[in-house]
């Protein structure tokens, strides 16, 4: 039975893929140490994620079927600690909570929240959106957020995953506070290591042997760079189905191309939306105050940092977007000659395998056989004469 | 005090009552049952409220005239406790009884949208297939005389046909077939083709469909009959394009076909919906067959199959001509008129933005309620058959 399990539920645009990565890659070292991180594949928590969830996504969901109840019995099985995370637990439903809680048996849950400002997020989660295919513009997306209805599935799904109140009351409400941590991502221009200093202190990871060389991260896109992804997205995304998108568009245009533009100005908030950000951050601080939370870090974190020069992805210029936009074709051209490489090693392939059958079929009697057969075939009494053969001969009439 | 308040409307709910939240007046009455915890969203709320109101009026009761306040229970626990599936809304408060002020605006649940609705009816749909299982296939020895064929063109027909062939000891393949493809007008073409992915995988809406066929200007696989033919590389004399449907018995070597009734625009929409949920309820090679389970039992309403709209209707006739003249030059016997795959003048008369979200919720309300879809044996004949 394990002993104690640190759920990690969210959010997203934390540094959560960076941290998953380190435990997907030393899942042995951390298991000699008595905790389990239970995953086949770097996706394995996601999966279990959209099956807690009934969370169709793209085609993907059908590798999650019975997912999360694997999962929960590899947990409930581990005599140590156990960690499941993945972002987009935040947006379960109370329901969906209590089922997952309860397949955890009765092992000590410990809640963990990784929150980062909103003057960050934001943006953050207008990119993100963008790299999903969306070609919302930035000043929609944000009268989206904005707007206290929540209609719309953006809206909904934003504040679903980022107003950190609201998930610990649906996540933290049958847990003690000191079972709730709450990690607070730090301020822009901290020590890169920090972050990670306050996931391993949570996670008891202190002093382990781990390798920590980030292979996977979710990387950010300056200003330009999303402005022309959305461009791209506005003439692709009706035409290109998510399993090509997902390798071209999301893969090798953004995270391995546009994302090098370290240059380009960062995405901000415009003053007036800043302004309610922090505004809303502070209300969220001073609740999160009083429920007396575990904290990493310090909850002044999430008021974000001052206005800065807001650079308009809306109104971005053809100058601009040049430069990306030829990143863009080049790596599209490379992508595209890897893969008539691809196309012509296969072409080979089955070139030698038709060689290879036709000279078997060379022979005098396969001609011979073969023709009797053509001709039996071409009337209803041959065809009965050839099943019943075949029959006698133990192979299937079907074939 | 909200907190008793909603738990006798839950309670009021799952004994089978239809008052709305608004006019529920019974407050802080005893509640001599448990009550979930937490409380469910208005979606699932609601959508009991709507299943308990067509169990009372009768319209869509089936053979559970027998029916216990057990059974009445078990349905009203499975629906609070099902999830609304994908991207939709979080599960939504109450107005009047949430006391935080975060999360989704609450809402009266009488004013949730019908497709809110969906989204938890169809998991329920799908959790009921799921639970009856794949019907049973049942090939007959293959007639060692027949006719070797293979079918392509038409989805909805030729699936249909496929499974009575096979059924009559008439499988497809086998050696040197004929590749009969089955035409139609090239708008109730694409319109089959999107049914019957719904009746598959699932796919997304029939408008978004559309859109992504137009812009790429191309045919779906299935819907592109020089493209189906050349896949199966029949030498010319073996191949046939039929748009006579009165003689395709003849070119797959029977004297008679069963007719084909095209799933209505709401039973599609449904099993669009159904499929995507079916996908992370059991592994991939089961859903097949389990989709297939659900066209040939999914009840009729009579809705009109889906229609394509009036704007994409020139790209469907443009393409409709390039493709009839591909074949032409492809030199294929015909049997009926090339012309024949030139869309018809006009709609039909079915959903051409897709069905009414209303109609789709009421179709899965009556599966819900009414369990003879599932108990009944399918005959020769329904859809899919």
């Amino acid at each position: 039975m394990s002993k104690r399990v640190l759920l990690h539920v969210g959010c997203p645009k934390t540094g959560t893929s960076y941290l998953q990565d380190v435990l997907f890659r030393n899942q042995t070292v951390l298991r000699e140490h008595d905790i389990l991180y239970p995953a086949d594949r770097f996706d394995a928590h996601f999966l279990a994620a959209l099956d807690l969830m009934t969370l169709p996504w793209g085609g993907l969901e059908t590798e999650a079927v019975g997912a999360w109840d694997r999962l929960a019995a590899q947990v409930r099985d581990w005599h140590g600690t156990a960690i499941i995370s993945h972002e987009i637990f935040a947006r379960a439903t109370p329901t969906q909570v209590e089922r997952a809680l309860a397949s955890l048996g009765d092992a000590e849950v410990h809640l963990v929240l990784s929150v980062r400002d909103l003057v960050r997020q934001i943006p953050a989660e207008w990119q993100e959106n963008v790299k999903h295919r969306s070609h919302i513009t930035y000043a929609t997306f944000l009268r989206t957020v904005r707007d206290p209805a929540r209609e719309s599935k953006i809206g909904s799904w934003f504040w679903a995953v980022q107003e950190v109140p609201d998930i610990l009351e649906r996540w933290g409400a049958s847990l003690p506070a000191d079972r709730v941590h709450l990690v607070t991502v730090p301020p822009s221009g901290s020590d890169r290591g920090e972050l990670w200093h306050r996931f391993s202190r949570t996670f008891g990871l202190d002093d382990l042997p781990l390798d920590l060389t980030a292979e996977r991260e979710n990387p950010s896109l300056g200003v330009p760079e999303t402005s022309l992804l959305r461009s791209i997205n506005q003439r692709v995304t009706s035409i290109l189905t998510p399993p090509d998108y997902r390798p071209l568009v999301r893969e090798l245009l953004a995270h391995q191309t546009l994302s090098r533009g370290v240059a380009s100005a960062r995405l901000g908030l415009a003053p007036d939306d800043h302004a309610w950000a922090q505004d809303l951050s502070r209300s969220w601080v001073a609740t999160l105050a009083g429920r007396g939370y575990d904290v990493a870090g310090s909850l002044e974190d999430l008021l974000g940092p001052d206005a800065g020069t807001f650079a308009d992805p809306d109104t971005a210029t053809a100058d601009e977007l040049l430069a990306p936009a030829l990143d863009a074709i080049g790596a599209l051209l490379v992508e595209a000659a890897r893969l008539r490489a691809v196309e012509e090693r296969l072409h080979g392939e089955l070139r030698e395998a038709h060689e290879e059958s036709d000279r078997a079929r060379l022979t005098a009697s396969y001609r011979i056989r073969r023709k009797v057969v053509t001709g039996l075939e071409d009337s209803a009494a041959g065809r009965g004469m050839l099943d019943a053969y075949r029959r006698l001969r133990g192979r299937g009439s079907r074939s | 005090m909200t907190g008793p308040r909603v738990h006798s409307w839950i309670a009021h709910l799952r004994d089978g009552g239809t008052t709305p939240w608004l006019a529920w007046s019974d407050r802080g009455a005893a509640v001599p049952v448990p009550v979930p915890v937490p409380v469910p969203g208005a979606q699932q709320l609601e959508l009991l409220r709507r299943i308990n109101l067509a169990r009372g009026s009768g319209a869509t009761r089936g053979d559970d005239h027998g029916d216990d306040h057990g059974a009445r229970t078990r349905l009203a626990e499975r629906v609070l406790a099902a999830p609304a599936a994908g991207r939709g809304k979080a599960d939504l408060p109450l107005v009047g009884h949430s006391a935080s002020g975060f999360g989704p605006r609450p809402v009266d649940p009488s004013s949730v949208s019908a497709r809110e609705l969906l989204r938890v009816a169809s998991v329920l749909v799908a959790d009921d297939l799921v639970g009856l299982g794949a019907d049973p296939v049942h090939p007959t020895w293959p007639r060692p005389w027949r006719r070797r064929f293979r079918l392509v063109g038409d989805p909805v027909l030729v699936g249909a046909l496929r499974e009575d062939l096979l059924a009559r000891g008439r499988p497809e393949g086998g050696p040197r077939p004929f590749v009969v493809a089955v035409g139609a007008p090239l708008d109730d073409l694409l319109a089959r083709t999107w049914t019957q992915r719904c009746f598959e995988t699932g796919t997304k809406p029939w408008a978004e469909w559309l859109r992504f066929w137009r812009e790429r200007d191309q045919l779906p696989a299935r819907a592109d009959l020089l493209a189906s033919v050349r896949r199966w590389q029949p030498r010319r004399p073996f191949a046939r394009i039929v748009t006579d449907l009165d003689r395709l018995p003849r070119q797959v070597g029977v004297r008679r076909l069963p007719e084909v009734r095209v799933p209505g625009a709401d039973q599609a929409e449904l099993a669009r919906r159904v499929a995507a949920v079916v996908g992370l309820r059991v592994p991939a090679e089961q859903r097949p067959a389990l989709m297939r389970t659900l066209q040939r039992r999914i009840p009729d309403t009579g809705a009109a199959p889906i229609d394509v709209p009036e704007r994409e209707r020139e790209w469907v006739s443009a393409t409709a001509e390039r493709m009839s003249r591909s074949l032409s030059r492809a030199g294929y016997s015909v049997v009926g008129d090339l012309a024949d795959l030139a869309p018809r003048a006009t709609s039909a008369g079915g959903g051409p933005g897709g069905a009414d979200d209303q109609q789709v919720l009421d179709l899965a309300i009556r599966m819900v309620v009414d369990p003879s879809w599932r108990s009944r044996r399918p005959s020769r004949g329904e859809v899919g058959q």
